[in-house]
């Protein structure tokens, strides 16, 4: 007894310090502070990047903002070199405490496990600052300062609560309000937050059957059966599992394969453009496989080359070393083609990256290593970054290394014309993060995509030649989209961090696809704007390695206020076009409404022989370079695509019937009737 | 005279074999009925096994003939030689019985300590699975046995799924999952048993793109094994004495048993990781871009073990190093070995378990180092 008394006693002074808990914490303002042993209240949630785990510990203060100011607390400082810390910063109350941000390993001195963290304060409110004992209970320095704004290019994001269950793995449109969601997935359960108009989140749990696999290596989402509620694929370890949604978007209904298959990447794409979205997933160890949608939704399996299912197959390496694939036009012909990024130890076939081009008969060549492409790279890579960083056009690709073995990291320009330039030595690449996540998006919606990358954001420059490696607040790898409606791309990891927004303009464009698969997969979208002239994006079913980003196609603006055109070419070959779309917001175009460019059926357009054999030639006034041609049925169902390199178009493997070529270029469309013997 | 002879060992086989198994296994074989042993024309000859490698691999695990009486007794016959390593692949706690055979008139040949022997055309290597004290019934259950055929080829697999009956073992190299529970140590324990496609065979067993064995070097054999006639001999002595070894040195650097608490400690985690690691991490192998080098050759230098390296991939969690010294909440390796996430568990096929007494003994190494990482 006397020594409870004794220990009690001993004990009662601590409780009574100030920084012990929330409700005790100290008033600070800009300047350094000591922390001396951690042995207070924990604080909780955790609001770091990286790490979710509680500590026991923690010691409390509290920072009013005077001004509107840009606010950094760091421990990175000299004196603690050596130290190990973790920062939480809150708004709220001790009651309702709200992550702002937080950080456990940002800092630079010593080992690196000191913490900086910074976020925009507004004057008058109060922020909690906690450190916790998640590493170490020792004390330390730490300073706070202020500045009236972020630093030129400064990106910051704002840790948002949510209450998620089991892997948090996708940010897309589940209840088909065209609102990003956030999808969680378990054995058996797909927990969604529902984005709500205005903000916020409905969470709900969709119990399912227990998935033969879970989406341990990746997630894709797409509407395979076209009823306007996205399904999902989960890439397991040694199988696929299909979550179709239900009529309603209220439940899935599971179908899992029986055969093999170790995933990697999972897309979903129309493979074989009949209209109806495939499945496209990436073995490890095997030739790849992919599922062919009958038009009912049911897939049917293929693995490698197989006359009824893709007939050259898509990736045929015995051994496997798919790790990431991405579907992309790289050759700006509107057919989506398809580049792995390969990775295997060893001297093996199985490390070099292919490029397959779509040859628009349901065939693809593997041209990776054709003359001047450049791509048949034994870099180790899980995926790679595609997108038109130079606003020139086309395509360009950031091939990011998972170790530098066999070479490091490789940023192909595109020259337009199929061919690629390894431009590595001349753009400055040293502070890019090695890893397995490589994804696009325009996250300071400056009009030029940056690189998400590995928990780094690549800031491009402005001409593609030049990137800021951005680290402080930046999230892990996860799902990219935009969980609150404001135009900028946030990033949903270890928790949902929002994208802190700034002045520059936007635009958000949803496909809806009818004739082609309903969320307008493999769709080519462009805008003009008077500054930044013509950005491009495709529509894609997966990007990154793991996670499932939006589908939604994204576009910042920068200081342009207007956009003169939006064009969508579709899968299926009709285009559309839309004159100045009010921006801002999100523009919804369906294919079955929209404008679309006039066909002219051309006097000057002549084939010949007609009907054709097994070539058929073309004579016109006009000029046919970058001309695209296309061949449709009479059903207006696209059979043929490619870029005219000759005035002649193999038809040998056509049905005999009536056909149209379409020849379309500069936006100009050009018609003509051929019969096919 | 041959057919006593042939009564004579059938009998020693049943007395003894209980001496011969490395997992602890006891087989009852108390009803002896194979034909063979009561066939009025029986020789010798009848029990060596012969394999027309043209023809493999055969559908059902019997028709190789490798095993007497009661299949699932797992008793071999002639020719065919059990054998053990020091250290063993973790496979879920599943225990192993291993056997090899060649045909007459070829032999091995020792290469090195730390690489494999080099087998004649015609070697086949066996491993079986199974569980013991399997509920309801507390019973063994075998689950596969698995093959490596030295063809003239190269290494070609086949593995073998044993019916509920315990009676045979049909050919299948799709893959496939058992659920099992037993007991192990007292304690009901569960798992979702993954039998292998024979591409998950590859990702292992592979040296570049060529298909390989992984247990039987000199370094993991050497090591004395009680067989089933009752005599106890060192393996290599024994290969040497079946023909199926040619020569091999008076001096082996030997791996240490990792459960032997009187080994050094770096040199039991060195150990456990050339088997359950170097398969992959190891020049040539599948992950060779990976920084690490956990053969036992390699691992001696402490960079190859990871010791202050930063790992490629940022698993987040603040994973700073491979091994940290001394924090095991900042080592990837640990981390990794300490998970069942499929995503990002080592090794990458085979466990879906944690191994707990690897465990203790990674969490013991990595806390008693005091390197200072720069």
């Amino acid at each position: 007894m006397k020594k409870l008394l004794y220990t009690l006693l001993l004990c009662m002074p601590f409780a009574l310090l100030a920084q012990q808990d929330c409700a005790n914490a100290i008033s600070v303002s800009a300047g350094t502070y000591t922390v001396d042993t951690i042995d207070g209240e924990a604080p909780t949630p955790v609001c770091t990047t990286s790490t979710t785990n509680p500590a026991n510990n923690g010691e409390w203060y509290l920072y009013t903002a005077a001004d509107d100011v840009f606010v950094t607390v760091t421990s990175d400082l000299q004196v603690n070199s050596g130290g190990d810390t973790r920062l939480q910063i809150y708004s709220g109350d001790c009651g309702n405490l709200n992550c702002v941000i937080g950080d456990d390993d940002g800092g630079n001195i010593g080992n690196g496990y000191l913490s900086v963290a910074s976020f925009q304060a507004t004057a008058g409110t109060s922020y909690y600052i906690a450190w916790d004992n998640n590493w170490s209970s020792n004390g330390f320095d730490f300073e706070i300062s202020e500045a009236d704004a972020p630093p030129p290019g400064q990106l910051t994001f704002t840790a948002q609560g949510v209450t998620t269950n089991g892997s948090r793995l996708a940010m897309v449109d589940m209840n088909g309000d065209f609102l990003d969601d956030l999808v969680s997935v378990s054995n058996t359960n797909v927990n969604i937050n529902y984005q709500l108009e205005g903000g916020g989140f409905n969470t709900v749990d969709i119990t399912t059957t227990p998935a033969n696999y879970t989406p341990s290596w990746s997630l894709a989402a797409g509407d395979i059966d076209g009823n306007g509620y996205n399904d999902l694929l989960y890439g397991g370890g040694s199988g696929v599992t299909f979550m179709y949604a239900n009529d309603d978007g209220t439940g899935f209904t599971e179908v899992s394969g029986p055969e093999y298959v170790f995933s990697q990447r999972s897309n979903f794409v129309d493979l074989n453009n009949d209209g109806n979205l495939d499945a496209f997933v990436c073995h490890d160890v095997q030739p790849n496989v992919y599922y062919i949608n009958d038009g009912d939704g049911n897939l049917t399996f293929y693995q490698g080359a197989d006359p009824d299912g893709i007939p050259s197959g898509l990736g045929l390496v015995s051994n496997g070393g798919n790790y990431g694939t991405v579907w992309i036009d790289f050759d700006n012909d509107h057919d989506m083609d398809l580049f792995i990024a390969k990775c295997r130890g060893g001297q093996t076939e199985a490390k070099i990256n292919q490029l397959h081009r779509n040859n628009g008969d349901n065939t693809y060549t593997n041209i990776a290593g054709d003359t001047g492409v450049n791509l048949a790279d034994a870099v180790q890579t899980w995926s790679s970054a595609w997108g038109d960083y130079d606003n020139d056009g086309d395509m360009d690709g950031y091939i990011g290394a998972s170790s530098t073995s066999d070479g490091p990291t490789k940023y192909m320009r595109n020259n337009g014309d199929g061919t690629f330039t390894d431009i590595s030595g001349s753009v400055d690449l040293s502070g890019t993060p090695l890893g397995i996540e490589n994804a696009p998006g325009d996250f300071n919606n400056d009009g030029h995509l940056d690189i998400f990358s590995n928990g780094r954001i690549l800031l491009n420059g402005g001409d593609g030649l030049s990137f800021t490696v951005l680290s402080q607040t930046v999230p892990q790898s996860g799902a990219i989209g935009d969980a609150n409606d404001d135009g900028f791309l946030d990033i949903f990891s270890n928790g949902l961090f929002l994208n802190n927004a700034n002045d520059n303009n936007w635009i958000k464009i949803v496909t809806i696809g009818d004739q082609s698969n309903r969320n307008g997969i493999g769709a080519r979208v462009e805008i003009t704007s008077s500054g930044l002239g013509t950005q491009i994006r495709d529509v894609r079913s997966g990007e990154g390695f793991r996670y499932m980003s939006s589908l939604n196609t994204h576009f910042g603006l920068g200081q342009d206020d207007a956009i003169e055109v939006v064009t969508v070419y579709w899968p299926s070959g009709i285009i559309t076009t839309i004159d100045n779309p009010d921006i801002n917001e999100t523009l919804v175009i369906h294919e079955n409404e929209a404008l679309g460019i006039d066909d002219i059926t051309a006097n000057d357009l002549k084939l010949f022989p007609n009907p054709a054999e097994d070539f058929i030639n073309l004579e016109t006034s006009f000029q046919l370079n970058n001309a695209i041609y296309t061949v449709f049925t009479i059903d207006g169902k696209r059979v043929l695509n490619g870029k005219l390199d000759t005035n002649a178009v193999d038809v040998s493997n056509l049905a005999t019937g009536n056909y149209f070529m379409r020849i379309y270029q500069e936006n100009k469309s050009y018609v003509q009737q051929f019969l096919k013997k | 005279m041959s057919k006593y002879y042939l009564t004579l060992l059938t009998f020693l086989f049943a007395l003894l074999l209980s001496c011969g198994n490395d997992d602890n296994y006891i087989p009852v074989n108390e009803t002896d009925d194979d034909p063979i042993m009561t066939d009025d024309q029986g020789t010798v000859d009848d029990m060596n096994v012969t394999v027309d490698l043209t023809a493999v691999p055969f559908t059902s695990l019997s028709e190789y003939g490798f095993f007497d009486g009661n299949l699932a007794d797992l008793i071999p016959n002639q020719g065919v030689l059990e054998y053990s390593l020091i250290n063993k692949l973790f496979s879920d706690y599943s225990i192993k019985k291993r056997f090899i055979w060649m045909p007459e008139g070829v032999t091995s040949t020792y290469d090195s300590d730390n690489k494999l022997l080099i087998f004649p055309i015609g070697t086949i290597i066996v491993k079986n699975f199974f569980y013991d004290n399997v509920l309801p019934a507390n019973s063994r259950r075998i689950l596969e046995t698995r093959m490596l055929i030295r063809t003239a080829d190269g290494w070609e697999f086949a593995n073998y799924v044993w019916n509920e009956a315990q009676t045979e073992a049909t050919l299948d190299l799709d893959g496939s999952n058992v659920d099992i529970m037993w007991e192990l140590n007292g304690e009901t324990r569960s798992v979702n048993y993954r039998i292998p496609n024979i591409a998950e065979c590859q990702t292992c067993h592979k040296t570049g793109d060529t298909s390989i064995p992984i247990g039987p070097k000199p370094q993991n054999l050497n090591k004395s094994f009680t067989y089933s006639d009752g005599t106890t001999e060192n393996q290599l002595q024994k290969w040497l004495d079946a023909g199926y070894l040619q020569s091999f040195p008076n001096s082996i650097n030997t791996l240490v048993d990792w459960e032997d608490t009187s080994a050094p400690i770096k040199d039991r985690v060195r150990s456990y990781a050339e088997v359950n690691c170097a398969h992959c991490h190891i020049d040539e192998g599948h992950c060779s871009y990976r920084p690490i080098r956990l053969d036992y050759a390699s691992s001696i230098l402490d960079e190859n073990i990871g010791i202050c390296v930063e790992p490629d991939e940022d698993l987040g969690g603040g994973l700073s190093h491979i091994i940290k010294p001394g924090n095991i909440g900042r080592s990837t390796l640990f981390f990794r070995l300490n998970t069942t996430a499929e995503e990002v568990r080592m090794p990458l096929l085979g466990r879906t378990l944690i191994h707990d007494e690897a465990i203790t003994l990674i969490e013991e190494f990595i806390n008693q180092l005091e390197t200072e990482c720069e």
